[in-house]
């Protein structure tokens, strides 16, 4: 597993919108690469026009971050905030011409050597963390990549 | 009718299947009625700029609710239209062929975008893509 296929994201697409649908909310899903281009990206029947971008921008911005959404708004968090406005994240909030999300739901996929293969990003739920979130729909789409997990 | 997930799904994966069968890698938009994205695939190694072009397809013949090849026509100065490229509404716009507008019960319900071969083939593909979706 060196990169994500369009097969691998169908796949993720899928587990992730049965959970969507579980959860009981609509919602967009987007599978990007290594270089935080889009694979696939649905929008499930119902889910708002705004959540095809926002789920793109969550997964590009966990690839470009290497790191789960979830932790870029920790980042910018002002009870984080160190003792100089510039210390905490705020500096990243104009970055990569805006493009990056700072809400939970975006997670890098990652390989055997846990290198950053590409990303996964949800929008739609009206919760970033907890049981029902935009972090667990992508979560159960990233684990459908591992046979084990089927 | 309107667009649904399922019938941008169908569409999709007949674009790519015809893609395949003419040796090109492509990017394949849906959009709805109102230009806003139902779905896109990219197949493995089509050149990233392919994702923007092809949903720029889909948008401009949705909202135009004519092919993308027919906006061309406007940049004549003979026409009523002239000018309407320099407003700045039109971020999406594009008079590159490869876009069809998808019709059901005789309104428009959204449209596909394909890019990543030559014009004319990403229009071939559009309309394979069309015809399997309502065969």
């Amino acid at each position: 597993m060196k990169e994500v296929t369009l097969e691998m994201a169908e796949k993720m697409l899928d587990a992730a919108e049965r959970w969507a649908t579980l959860c009981g909310f609509p919602s967009s899903i987007a599978v990007v690469d290594n270089a935080g281009a889009v694979i696939a990206v649905h929008r499930m029947d119902g889910a708002g026009p705004m959540t095809t971008d926002i789920s793109i921008n969550k997964a590009f911005s966990a690839v470009y971050s290497t790191a789960p959404t979830l932790m870029l708004a920790r980042m910018i968090d002002p009870r984080m905030a160190g003792p100089t406005p510039g210390s905490g994240g705020l500096g990243l909030l104009t970055q990569a011409k805006l493009r990056i999300m700072f809400i939970p739901g975006g997670n890098p996929i990652r390989d055997e050597e846990m290198q950053v293969i590409g990303g996964i990003g949800c929008s739609g739920v009206p919760d970033g963390v907890g049981e029902i979130s935009d972090t667990t729909v992508v979560q159960a789409g990233y684990a459908a990549i591992y046979e084990e997990y089927d | 009718m309107v667009m649904n997930i399922e019938l941008a799904k169908k569409m999709i994966r007949a674009a790519i299947q015809q893609a395949r069968e003419m040796d090109r890698l492509c990017s394949v938009a849906v959009v709805d009625d109102r230009g806003f994205l139902v779905a896109l695939h990219r197949m493995d190694s089509a050149p990233i700029p392919t994702i923007d072009i092809a949903r720029d397809k889909a948008w401009t013949a949705s909202t135009f609710r004519m092919p993308s090849a027919d906006i061309g026509q406007f940049g004549d100065p003979s026409t009523p239209g002239y000018g309407f490229n320099t407003q700045n509404w039109n971020d999406r716009l594009t008079t590159i062929p490869g876009g069809l507008p998808v019709t059901a019960d005789d309104r428009v319900i959204g449209a596909i975008g394909v890019s990543g071969g030559t014009p004319e083939e990403d229009v071939s593909i559009c309309r394979a893509a069309l015809t399997t979706a309502f065969a």
